[in-house]
């Protein structure tokens, strides 16, 4: 998943035209208003649920669905209520939409495989779940989906606005990062299923988005957007333990960091940043810069400069997403979502230098491709695309308009996703007769 | 983005950049990667992002040709110490570069208390914020410390705080959220603990709780979006925008 509160340039554009795209309804000319209409006057004393922005507590209770107040439940015919300015009563107007533009299928934003159980992790934020799939599935051309073998998902799960996910290569727990309002990693049993309780959550700074496990010191790195910085715990943290070393500062020119990745073997960190920055403190300091990977070693800590900085129009970085090394090869493989790429980097590279391999082009099946993950086991490279409800695996050295050697789809083939991430705003552009949605 | 506009009398798309500290206009019809045709950016805009929020919504008032930017600390939930007042900031709308604003409304008499949703009547010539769970109306031009006209708040109002609400001045209605999950209509006349006219009990009809609100007068209907953060919908699927016919308020 792409992070959040910072998404300007792409506005997904609906035309009111093709609105009722899924779950849609018109009512009848018979069921109109009319002036004589049946009145329920409505004046209640209503509670507070604050700012919309804010976490929601664990206390507040969700309307249980049923046939009176479930969206799809509700097209049937209702009265409807009116009342006048003059009244100082408040009228409920009781009819149901018209219309919902919703992506009934996942959105796959982050990847792992299990490669000792042959499974496969992919993130939805559109349903807010974990789906699990056998590392070898290969949705036939024919076949409108895979269905996965199990989903972890729910309230009990806290799983919410899922950006990365993790297994522990030891004993098979499942690691997810909630980025926006989620503000936590909630680790999960490797059997967990359905609306499950994570057995542990550590509560983190506020824009994580991916992290990186060095299993060999027991640390995990966690890349937060803003204010930017790459936090480092312990990896059996819990609750509100802090970090134990922060990178954070000017120096370091981390700018909007979102995928992260380490090479244990080589002792380095690697950061890719969007490069939109300020200094929340000072007024107007604000500013663009190119798009960036930004190198430290592994034990950096403080206002640290980077080693080494990727940065440049030959290096195509165009919000990178998520990362991933293989050690052996010491190459750096990046998610280059906007990019439509998987693009490829020596872990030594810097400066305005082009990828070693590109990954590009209509065969690919690549569809803005936001998780990546390197199977060294297997010399397979996994991709999840947010645009098709896919996610594909290619070998380790490929390069070009490449076929992917599996695909695992989670939707008819050639289906383009709505791309909802987190539809918190809208706008109408009466000019065009287009409904503005940014993500 | 937790809330942007369209202008559609010059025909743009304004946005803020919380993290760049930033105002964008985009043309009405961009689309890819095309670059804002102005941006607003500098140290003489006195525009502030915070830690954990702020600079994240923006509103035109097309009119009067000005982009009011709410700022101020956000709705930080690890350090809650003020970086700035909270406050509106008001550029001319047709600025570029590092300009400072027209005016700025911000102070404790104001009871801006957070980052709030701002939008202008130009009608009426009021200009209303939702700031915690109230609607502040002040004179269009009110600048410095002012202290509201009416404040529309109480457990009869039921005024809630979204990311965003609409003003709807050919007929004085202010459109926001109510506390219960639902979309209201208000007078741009009333003060105190008054009730919302007219009441679309979205959560209720569709298990989704809105944070976007936007209006489509010729065709009668408002469009409403939801991204799951404070109720998860009964559907499963987070992310949604729902549009209902509302001829009462038009």
């Amino acid at each position: 998943m792409r992070g959040h509160e910072n998404k300007l340039f792409l506005l997904f554009v609906v035309s009111a035209i093709a609105l009722g795209i899924a779950g849609s309804s018109m009512l009848p000319a018979d069921r109109a208003l009319t002036a004589d209409a049946s009145r329920l006057i409505s004046i209640e004393s209503l509670p507070d649920l604050g700012e919309m922005c804010l976490w929601e507590p664990i206390s507040a209770k969700p309307v249980v669905p049923s046939a009176d107040n479930n969206l799809f439940a509700a097209f049937e015919d209702k009265p409807v209520y009116a009342a006048s300015q003059e009244t100082v009563a408040t009228a409920d107007v009781a009819r149901p939409p018209i219309r919902n533009i919703l992506d009934t299928d996942p959105i796959y934003s982050a990847v792992t495989v299990d490669t000792r159980l042959n499974e496969v992790y992919l993130q939805d934020p559109n349903t807010w779940s974990i789906r699990i799939f056998n590392r070898l599935d290969n949705t036939p051309a024919n076949a409108a989906r895979t269905e996965p073998k199990r989903v972890i998902g729910g309230p009990k799960t806290d799983v919410q606005f899922n950006s990365c996910v993790y297994v522990d290569p030891k004993n098979g727990d499942i690691y997810s990062v909630e980025n926006d309002i989620g503000d936590s990693i909630v680790v999960f049993k490797n059997d967990a299923n359905g609306d499950a309780e994570p057995i542990r959550k550590l509560n983190v700074t506020h824009r994580a988005y991916a992290m990186a496990v060095d299993e060999e010191n027991d640390e995990f790195y966690l890349s937060v957007q803003y204010p930017p910085q790459v936090a480092v715990y312990r990896k059996l943290a819990s609750g509100n333990e802090p970090p134990k070393r922060l990178i954070q500062g000017e120096s370091t020119r981390l700018s909007d960091s979102h995928g992260i990745a380490i090479d244990a073997k080589n002792k380095l960190l690697f950061v890719n940043n969007w490069g939109n920055i300020s200094d929340y403190r000072i007024p107007g300091s604000g500013r663009f810069e190119a798009p960036s990977i930004t190198v430290y070693r592994l034990d950096a800590s403080g206002d640290a400069p980077p080693v080494r900085v990727i940065q440049g129009a030959k290096t195509q970085l165009n919000w990178p997403g998520a990362m991933a090394v293989d050690p052996d090869r010491q190459e750096l493989y990046v998610a280059n979502d906007v990019g439509q790429a998987l693009v490829v980097f020596r872990e030594t590279d810097k400066g305005d230098v082009q990828p070693v391999r590109v990954i590009k082009g209509p065969n690919t099946g690549l569809s803005y491709p936001t998780g990546i993950f390197v199977d060294t086991k297997n010399k397979e490279l996994w991709a999840t695309n947010l645009g098709n409800s896919s996610a594909t695996v290619y070998p380790l050295t490929a390069a070009g308009n490449v076929v992917p050697v599996r695909t695992i789809r989670s939707a008819p083939k050639g289906k383009v996703s709505l791309r909802f991430g987190k539809t918190q705003a809208v706008a109408y552009d009466s000019k065009r007769e287009e409904i503005l949605v940014p993500n | 983005m937790h809330g942007f506009a369209y202008d559609a009398i010059h025909d743009e798309i304004v946005v803020s950049s919380p993290l760049t500290q930033a105002i964008l206009i985009f043309r009405g019809g961009a689309g890819g990667e095309e670059a804002p045709v102005r941006v607003i950016q500098g140290p003489h805009t006195q525009i502030l992002g915070t830690a954990e929020g702020g600079n994240d919504k923006v509103s035109v008032d097309a009119v009067n040709n000005e982009i009011l930017l709410p700022v101020g600390t956000g709705v930080s939930r690890q350090n809650r110490t003020p970086i700035t007042d909270n406050g509106v900031l008001v550029f001319a709308r047709d600025v570029n570069g590092d300009v400072a604003p027209k005016r700025i409304l911000s102070g404790p008499d104001t009871l801006i208390r957070s980052v709030a949703a701002v939008a202008a009547d130009p009608v009426h010539d009021r200009l209303v914020v939702n700031s915690g769970n109230a609607l502040l109306i002040f004179n269009r031009a009110a600048s410095g410390n002012a202290k509201p006209l009416a404040v529309i708040q109480g457990p009869k109002s039921g005024v809630a705080n979204i990311s965003s609400f609409q003003v709807y001045p050919e007929k004085g209605w202010i459109i926001g959220g109510g506390s219960d999950g639902s979309i209201c209509a208000w007078s741009i006349n009333d003060n105190g603990d008054v009730p919302p006219r007219w009441k679309i009990p979205v959560q209720k009809l569709t298990g989704y709780v809105a944070s976007g609100i936007a209006l489509d007068p010729v065709h009668k209907e408002i469009i409403l979006s939801a991204a799951g953060q404070r109720v998860r919908p009964p559907s499963g699927i987070m992310n949604s925008v729902i549009t209902f016919s509302w001829p009462e308020i038009f």
